[in-house]
């Protein structure tokens, strides 16, 4: 039981579906091609083969069903995970999202529980365009009443999912598209990983690096090459926005002193600019250099794929500007 | 309709009068800062419903919803404790003019703040109750107004094709705040649009608690039986402006005063009386409900204020605890 094996991050995901449908009966998955078909990204083959069309279906192609069918299923007692096609298309049901499923709880007073999981495939990849391939988790941070959980690693997106199917609050799970082939160790047996804990990749004294998702592993990268410059990079995945793990964070910049944050959403109103202003307001004597926000660019997702690949940071961009900001404050 | 089932309904049409009428008071005292959407004119729709379901159906009700939250059982103190703020509201003193009131063990399931909001919901009860191989009925009562957004043909298109287990109610009352129905709506009858989703459809004189109850008795039986949704449409009367302190400017002063010549409260008296249960008996029911109106007053201000904390309870389950 100890021992782990490689899946991709796509097989991870469709195992945790599996054992949990097998673990509670009134887990049941829905979506517009999740059914028979497994999904446009394959997530959920074979399941309604394995366990009948009452519990892994098709939907119709309407967004507010899916997600407010969703709020109302949990509602009602049962524990649905439902599948929007394309994260982009949480923009149809921000109603659902973000006044029903975020808020039910709070504005009935409290006694009621939406344990509903609405999985998302986002992300710049694949020449989808604007409305395929949005980062949007920036949308969602003032969101108090709903979970975001965005795994990076095929044993996060097991443990992760299996955490927030098994949670009694909505959760927003956020996959991205250009992870799903990538493959590493899930260990094997039970495996949780609880939602809202930082994971931290590498330990490092010159720098806290914060990416999320696939950006952690693109920082991953740049914090090899700096290594062997004598830059040491600590970076840290929060595994989400919601619950946030402000405290890791924290204890890191009091270690290094200096800030970066990574995300492939846009820069402006994202992830970085709300992270750093918390870490500033509570560690601003701790910094030698003013954090820095190495994320997406202001614009739209173009269709042409060369183009594409300008709108988010690669290895490179991220090493120089890492060692730009460490080496220009030492 | 029972001679008892049909007395009750008269109880709770009282009630509700009631109850309207001591948030008011509190409103004009200064009491309470607060938004009232009086159902005043609706009470048949509410009662007659409730009346053909059982504790554990689940009901979104509508946004003049107070009648249908004291049909399904809901006591009138935790709804003034709502208007008021207190900790023994309903919402343990979160408060609110256009009530959020829940209760589980009487199916009581809530409401959407966004008008329209609450279709996919009630759908989706539905089939939350399927998948988990039990027979409660979803039933959603909404306005006519409401169901011109998208997410009525979402709702209804899913709960056809899957045979959800639900009744649709739509309170036509003519008005959406001031829009007339013709000034909004492409036509006469919202029943129209079942056809198009395959469902089976009925209109009702809404003022009448009968008509509404027999019709619903048919739609939970169907939907229980597995056979699928229905929609009903009430035709119904809005006595009073969309809030207290409408200035009704878009509405004749004959309008309103054709609506009260419909009263649900006197229609249904009127047939009690025909059963042999006169207006001493109901004069003696509505003192009673009065004196316990004056009592569930007193209570609810004699309720704290919640503390500053109360801002952050409930937000997630963790913090549920309020």
């Amino acid at each position: 039981m100890s021992g782990f094996k490689t899946l991709s991050y796509r097989a991870a995901l469709r195992e945790a579906l599996i054992e949990e449908l097998e673990r509670d009966p009134s887990v049941f998955v829905m979506g517009q091609d999740a059914g028979p078909f497994g999904g446009v990204f394959g997530v959920t083959k074979g399941l309604t083969e394995m366990f009948g069309v009452e519990r892994v279906f098709d939907t119709p192609i309407s967004e507010a069903l899916i997600v407010g069918g969703g709020v109302g299923a949990a509602l009602a007692g049962a524990r649905p995970v439902v599948e929007l096609q394309y994260a982009d298309f949480a923009l149809i049901a921000m109603d659902e999202i973000v006044n029903k499923a975020a808020k039910w709880r709070f504005m009935h007073g409290g006694g009621q529980s939406v344990p509903l999981v609405i999985r998302a495939p986002e992300g710049v990849v694949g020449g989808l365009g604007p409305e395929h391939s949005q980062s949007l988790a920036q949308y969602f941070w003032s969101s108090f009443g709903l979970k975001v959980a965005m795994p990076a690693t095929p044993a996060d997106a097991k443990g992760m999912l299996k955490s927030a199917i098994r949670d009694d609050d909505p959760v927003l799970f956020l996959e991205n598209k250009s992870l799903y082939n990538r493959r590493g160790p899930v260990p094997e047996g039970e495996h949780l990983v609880p939602l809202g804990v930082a994971s931290t990749w590498r330990a490092g004294s010159d720098v806290t690096v914060v990416a999320w998702s696939r950006m952690a592993t693109v920082a991953a990268k740049a914090a090899e090459v700096l290594a062997g410059q004598g830059v040491e990079c600590e970076i840290i995945d929060p595994r989400g926005i919601s619950p946030f793990d402000l405290d890791a964070i924290l204890a890191s910049v009091e270690r290094t002193g200096r800030l970066a944050v990574v995300h492939e959403g846009p820069v402006t109103g994202g992830l970085g600019g709300e992270l750093i202003t918390q870490v500033v307001e509570r560690r601003f004597s701790a910094l030698k250099a003013a954090p820095i926000r190495i994320a997406g660019a202001d614009t739209y997702v173009p269709q042409n794929q060369d183009l594409e690949g300008l709108l988010t940071p690669d290895a490179d961009a991220v090493t120089a500007a890492l060692a730009t900001l460490v080496q220009s404050s030492r | 309709m029972t001679d008892a089932q049909l007395l009750h309904a008269y109880r709770i049409m009282e009630r509700s009068i009631l109850l309207d009428q001591a948030v008011l008071r509190l409103i004009e005292e200064g009491s309470a800062r607060l938004l009232l959407h009086s159902g005043r004119g609706q009470e048949a729709i509410g009662t007659g419903v409730c009346a053909a379901l059982r504790d554990d159906d689940m009901l979104f009700y509508s946004h003049r919803g107070l009648i249908q939250l004291l049909a399904k059982g809901m006591q009138a103190g935790p709804l003034l404790g709502d208007f008021l703020g207190r900790v023994d509201g309903a919402t343990k003193g979160l408060g609110a003019g256009i009530v959020h009131a829940v209760d589980p063990a009487l199916g009581l399931m809530g409401s959407s703040g966004t008008l329209g909001g609450g279709f996919v919901l009630s759908a989706g009860a539905a089939l939350g109750a399927r998948k988990l191989g039990d027979d409660r009925v979803s039933v959603h009562i909404f306005g006519e107004g409401s169901a011109n957004r998208g997410t009525f043909h979402e709702a209804a298109n899913a709960a056809a094709l899957w045979k959800l287990p639900m009744v649709w109610l739509c309170e036509n009352n003519g008005l959406s705040v001031s829009v007339a129905h013709r000034e909004a709506t492409s036509i006469e009858d919202v029943a129209d649009r079942a056809a198009a989703y395959g469902m089976p459809s009925r209109i009702v004189d809404g003022q009448d608690v009968e008509a509404v109850y027999d019709a619903m008795a048919d739609a939970v039986a169907r939907a229980r039986a597995g056979d699928g949704p229905t929609l009903i449409e009430a035709k119904t009367l809005r006595f009073r402006g969309h809030y207290e302190g409408d200035p009704q400017t878009y509405r004749s002063k004959e309008d309103i005063a054709a609506a009260h010549q419909r009263d649900p409260l006197r229609i249904t008296a009127e047939k009690l009386a025909a059963r042999g249960i006169g207006e001493a008996q109901l004069a003696a029911l509505r003192d009673e409900e009065a004196r316990a109106m004056e009592v569930a007053v007193q209570a609810a201000l004699a309720s704290a204020k919640p503390g500053p904390d109360r801002i952050y309870q409930g937000l997630l389950a963790e913090s549920a605890a309020a």
